[in-house]
């Protein structure tokens, strides 16, 4: 899987939590970019991505992603 | 006031210690009192010895906390509002309250038609600690509550409700915070909740870390765990839900006390969280903010002391001073083993909503107990007394729902929901639980799909966002059950929200 289908299977999973497809994803975006994304969505968004990409993540990952490009690297590292 | 005295002895004797760990940086207790003692002054030359309620925007920030203790000092009450509720919600606080001043940390204030202490540029002043006399009917804080009219309600606590909660804290032997704890502060400071969470770690010199507000909460309270080495943990039981998927990863052994509060605590995520901690004795606590945050609390044990109710984990039984009472639909007691509404009697009590009193003859009565009147609150929820004078939770009374822990009253969302519709058309709020065990709220439209966008805008600006729902659902017809009402349980599965 290339990047750009990372990209857009993890836009699939924002847009399925959030209900809205009114951002744009890249390596530095923030929860602050976007609409809704906050602590519980964000939650949402992770089991959601982790249901579509077939894996599992851990929690030390998790806690320090801070960006969108962190949660590419984290994928990429998972298949 | 003698809790108002021990703040001050604490600040003194723990001068070197930490008082609060904000966003990775440290602040000692001598800080604290630079801080208190500027802010105080600002107070004394600037509001009128009159002037007892006295606004603060609740920033996360070291002057924030100082507010609140220069606030008691001086003998005042903070009424709290939160930087990212809409400013016309928190002017409607000010409004009730007939607030003139406010105490604000932020850079530039938003506040026009009051008179802002900024906390965070004052001039530097002698540390001054000594607290002024306050009589107990004086208010220390005054916190809103989501109402059914579409107006907040606010909730008046007095130093007397708040000494009330400190002597029955204290004299529980099995919880006793000392200077070397670290404990975790992840409330809003307009929730009461937030109350015990800074009071009780002041009082015995420990250090607070709070949460960034930019943070994903649940991964930051892990990291603060793991790599602050957390003691004490205070949370809403949502925060293990979220963060269930993750226990087996899991180990603090540091933890010594984790008590939770502020919605039902399910046995089964109890246990397995109960396996994260292994040193920790667990307490599920039970107050609404009518009674000073506690009233008393049920000590979890994974092996010997598990009771549950349907799952939910008891509440124990009432702390020092507090009466607990279940009653019928006339408000007469039931026997040992009936459902009824809990009430509760004792110091800790509200005087009362703000300036409401329709409400306060529905929530409150009294009643002869011992030869001497007493006055309850009644708090909504349905409980049972067992055998062993164990209180069980069993469920709300009426439509009032927890939301991440706040409370929420759905009829105030359908209010603003509908005040804005295009189409006067029915709206029914709802509590749907998510595929982690917790509530979200939905709105169920009965009409033909319309554009909603303007009505979501409305409310964002009359409601904190937790109030906004998440989901929307349009009902060509409502199921109604047999007598004619709404079958909200049936509107519910409209939402497929897994």
């Amino acid at each position: 899987m290339n990047k750009e289908e990372i990209f857009s299977k993890v836009k699939e999973a924002f847009v399925t939590v959030l209900e809205h497809d009114n951002f744009q994803l890249t390596d530095t975006t923030t929860a602050d970019d976007v609409d809704g994304w906050e602590s519980i969505t964000h939650m949402m968004i992770i089991s959601e991505v982790e249901k579509s990409f077939g894996i599992k993540f851990k929690l030390m990952d998790l806690m320090n992603m801070n960006n969108v490009g962190d949660l590419i690297r984290t994928i990429e590292s998972e298949l | 006031m003698k809790f108002v005295k021990k703040l001050q002895e604490s600040i003194e004797n723990h001068s070197t210690g930490n008082v609060l760990c904000i966003n990775n940086t440290f602040y000692t207790y001598k800080d604290f009192a630079v801080e208190i003692s500027k802010i105080r002054s600002a107070i004394a030359n600037t509001v009128a010895e009159s002037e007892k309620l006295i606004g603060l925007v609740t920033n996360d920030d070291l002057q924030t906390y100082a507010s609140i203790i220069a606030l008691w000092f001086e003998g005042k009450a903070y009424v709290p509002v939160n930087p990212s509720t809409p400013i016309e919600r928190n002017t409607k606080v000010f409004e009730l309250t007939e607030t003139k001043y406010v105490i604000d940390s932020s850079k530039t204030s938003i506040y026009k038609n009051q008179t802002v202490i900024p906390s965070s540029t004052l001039e530097n002043t002698e540390i001054n600690l000594e607290p002024k006399e306050v009589s107990g009917d004086d208010l220390a804080y005054i916190l809103f509550t989501s109402g059914t009219t579409g107006l907040p309600k606010g909730v008046p606590i007095t130093f007397d409700n708040v000494q009330g909660l400190v002597n029955a804290i204290d004299a529980e032997p099995e919880f006793n915070l000392v200077s070397s704890d670290r404990c975790l502060q992840m409330f809003e400071l307009t929730f009461d909740f937030s109350v015990v969470t800074y009071l009780f770690p002041i009082l015995g010199g420990a250090c607070m870390y709070t949460i960034p507000k930019s943070a994903i909460k649940y991964f930051y309270i892990f990291k603060l765990i793991k790599e602050q080495k957390l003691t004490v943990l205070t949370m809403v039981p949502s925060i293990i839900n979220y963060l269930r998927p993750y226990f087996p990863e899991i180990n603090a052994p540091d933890v010594r006390y984790c008590s939770f509060g502020g919605g039902a605590l399910h046995s089964d995520i109890a246990r397995e969280w109960s396996d994260c901690l292994p040193n920790c004795k667990i307490f599920n606590y039970y107050g609404p903010t009518e009674f000073t945050v506690y009233s008393g609390f049920y000590p979890y044990h994974k092996e010997t002391d598990q009771k549950a109710h349907n799952g939910i984990i008891a509440i124990g039984t009432p702390q020092k001073d507090t009466l607990y009472l279940v009653v019928n639909e006339n408000n007469e007691e039931v026997p040992t083993g009936v459902t009824g509404e809990l009430c509760l009697g004792g110091p800790q009590i509200t005087p009362g909503y703000w300036k409401n009193e329709e409400r306060n003859a529905i929530s409150f009565f009294t009643r002869e107990e011992k030869g001497k009147q007493e006055r309850y609150y009644k708090t909504g929820d349905l409980c049972f007394k067992d055998e062993e004078g164990d209180f069980l939770y069993v469920g709300r009374a009426d439509f009032q729902v927890k939301i991440r822990g706040y409370r929420v009253e759905l009829a105030e969302i359908e209010f603003h929901a509908k005040s804005k519709s295009p189409k006067k058309v029915n709206m029914v709020a709802l509590d749907i639980t998510n595929n982690l065990g917790n509530a979200e709220l939905g709105l169920a439209i009965e009409s033909d799909e319309f554009d909603t966008a303007d009505i979501f805008e409305y409310m964002k600006t009359k409601m904190p966002d937790y109030m906004v729902p998440g989901h929307v659902r349009f009902v060509k017809e409502f199921p109604h059950s047999i007598n004619g009402k709404i079958n909200r349980k049936e509107l519910r599965t409209y939402f497929d929200i897994n």
